[in-house]
């Protein structure tokens, strides 16, 4: 079979960049990265056929800089660009670029993004589609419309109408608290999404996070490649990921593809999809949004399915139809996916910095990680802090979490706190040892992480002083992590020197 | 032996009995432990008296001290008070958001201070203890590195 593509640009960094390198790889296509000027030694700039540098380390100046990626494009003979996710893969202003560049844009229509952008034209649109949506505004807060705040219910969640992923969303309990409320989330989503309006949903409490994986060709076949459960978050964002879902049985599961697709047709798209949904304690299910493009957390549905979803991008973009069994695919097993993330989960999940020092990964049957850290890696704040996606698949879901267990003992990851030891933790929690969890979970059972233990403070301060008395030679020259909290690093230096305006 | 002592958040802690280390990368730190029975990779990293372990995922901060060092600390925890200026610094790089005090604002503990967005996230900075806002260091704009002073409170 003949390459869909000879050559294409991979408008991302990190691990999806690799990610779809490695598509690109098997599918015969050359790849061609782009980087900031900070990452130009990046793993992904490594594993490209070639690279193109498109601006400084602000994101605004280089991996969201539509221009200079169409520039990258057209001056590397680059066929198709695939933008992953987060970056530019939701902005309809550069598929728009791109298509009138002449190049192929690997996602939806630039209409459909705009359609879908706006959650609440999308759920005016779902409404009249037939599918449940989150009891509701569908109006924006403080527009013309003036809506009726007493039909929403309280408390409620306040949303950015421009965006997703839990910025500028708020819990509200009262309506007496929206002038409270409102000028920050606006603030926060205007700074995220360009656009700072809001509008209110009643808050489902407790649910779970369940989407369905739609695959749509050129042609009018759509495919439902099962859903993902990912209701442990922290800020509304995503740390685990599972298929199945441990709360769908087969009646809900019929529900929910009925109204995916249901909701795929309200828009022209032809791409990877999914459809995600809020799931009650009754099984109902409620219609959040809908997102044209690749998830972080696509892996799974790979591992349960054995469907390249990157590859089949590529390949629909080039016009190719989805074969049928593909389109009657059974998924198989159990699938799980921990997002490994440069934060503390013992400090409300903080974002921290620094350099990556020992970088060990698990391996072995039934085990994936995609990654994009190089040892001694210095962080760089604007960046996702996503250091790499454990994931797992085994026959069934206790044989999965045994192995997502063993394989997070496998991992090793030093020179900063990772959410790791929340991982580690989880794997052992009751309630998600049973399936029987929500959105809610880590509120509820984690908060701060649990105390030190007696055996752990003995066994640290063991190591420790093991350390001091007889860490080798060669380690002399080792770094001490507080050299980075005093600010002295490439990082630190940078950030000082934008201080003072140079 | 050496007289080392380890302590974690300031209180000393027996070390466990019956382990063994072995180091496996000597450059990152990575390191096995075991007692026989259980083994589990970890990370030991640091230099003098401030050390860090990574079990199972959690990386715990340990001061190790000689009988000497551990003399000195105590002299000069004798010798310090724990009144005066209370320095907010900046615990992540980032850039100043918003200011909610000038020099002079009396605060309450938990206050909040100021909004510092790092890594596409808004951070409210909040008064550690309550007093009086003397120093205001940052202005709303301006880019701070980690362990930069942000707010002095007396």
């Amino acid at each position: 079979m003949a390459p869909p593509f000879r050559r294409l640009l991979v408008a991302n960094r990190g691990e999806i960049a690799i990610r779809i390198i490695r598509a690109c790889r098997e599918l015969g296509i050359e790849s061609v990265a782009i980087h900031s000027d900070v990452d130009a030694t990046a793993l992904h700039v490594e594993m490209a056929d070639r690279a193109v540098g498109v601006g400084p380390r602000q994101a605004s100046e280089s991996y969201l800089n539509i221009g200079a990626v169409v520039a990258a494009a057209l001056e590397s003979g680059a066929e198709a660009v695939h933008p992953g996710y987060g970056f530019l893969s939701e902005n309809a202003a550069f598929a728009r670029a791109v298509l009138e560049a002449g190049l192929v844009w690997i996602g939806p229509p630039p209409a459909t993004q705009e359609a879908l952008g706006n959650k609440l034209a999308a759920r005016r649109s779902v409404v009249a589609a037939g599918v449940p949506i989150v009891p509701g505004l569908v109006v924006a807060l403080g527009g013309d419309d003036d809506p009726d705040l007493a039909s929403v219910g309280f408390p409620a969640m306040l949303k950015a109408a421009a965006g997703g992923g839990g910025r500028g969303m708020r819990r509200v309990d009262d309506p007496a608290q929206l002038a409270e409320l409102v000028p920050s989330a606006s603030r926060e989503a205007a700074a995220a999404f360009g656009d700072g309006t809001l509008y209110l949903e009643r808050l489902i409490s407790p649910a779970r996070h369940v989407e369905v994986q739609l695959l749509g060709d050129r042609h009018g076949a759509l495919a439902c490649l099962g859903e993902r459960d990912c209701s442990i978050q922290r800020r509304h964002q995503k740390l685990i990921e599972e298929t199945p879902s441990p709360a769908v049985t087969p009646a809900i599961r019929a529900a929910l593809f009925e109204s995916a697709r249901r909701v795929a047709g309200t828009v022209e798209f032809s791409n990877a999809a999914t459809v995600e949904f809020l799931l009650d304690a009754d099984g109902n299910h409620y219609f959040l949004e809908m997102n044209t493009r690749l998830q972080v957390e696509h892996g799974v549905t790979e591992l349960a399915t054995g469907i390249d979803l990157v590859a089949w991008q590529i390949r629909i973009a080039a016009g190719e139809p989805l074969p049928p069994d593909l389109l009657d695919v059974e998924p198989r097993g159990h699938a799980i996916e921990a997002r490994v993330y440069a934060e503390d989960p013992y400090a409300g999940f903080r974002p921290v910095g620094g350099a990556v020092t020992a970088w060990r990964l698990p391996q072995g049957p039934g085990v994936r990680v995609d990654a994009a850290v190089k040892p001694g890696l210095e962080l760089t704040p604007e960046y996702d802090p996503l250091l790499a996606k454990v994931m797992v698949h085994a026959a069934d879901r206790p044989a999965a979490v045994a192995r997502l267990r063993r394989a997070l003992d496998e991992m090793v990851v030093g020179g900063l706190q990772t959410d790791l030891g929340f991982h580690r933790w989880l794997v052992d929690h009751p309630g998600f040892a049973t399936g029987d969890y929500h959105t809610g979970l880590i509120t509820e059972s984690w908060g701060e992480g649990p105390e030190l233990g007696r055996e752990e403070v003995a066994l640290a301060a063991f190591a420790a002083i093991e350390g001091r008395e007889a860490k080798p030679a060669s380690s002399v020259d080792h770094r001490p992590p507080s050299d980075w909290a005093r600010g002295d690093s490439a990082w630190g230096r940078l950030a000082r020197r934008e201080a003072v305006g140079e | 032996m050496t007289g080392y002592r380890a302590s974690i958040n300031g209180v000393e802690v027996d070390a466990a009995t019956g382990w063994r280390l072995t180091w496996l990368e000597p450059a990152t730190g990575a390191v096995r432990l075991t007692d026989g029975t259980t083994v589990i990779t970890a990370v030991v990293e640091g230099a003098g008296e401030e050390w860090w372990v990574t079990l199972r995922g959690r990386r715990i901060g340990v001061t190790v001290r000689s009988w000497r060092e551990r003399t000195l600390a105590q002299a000069e925890a004798a010798s310090g008070t724990h009144a005066g200026p209370t320095e907010v610094k900046a615990t992540l790089p980032g850039l100043v958001v918003t200011l909610e005090v000038t020099e002079g604002t009396e605060v309450v503990e938990d206050q909040p201070l100021l909004t510092l967005e790092a890594m596409k996230m808004q951070n409210e900075v909040r008064a550690p203890r309550a007093g009086r806002v003397t120093r205001v260091a940052v202005a709303a704009g301006q880019a701070v590195a980690t362990g930069q002073l942000l707010v002095r409170i007396e």
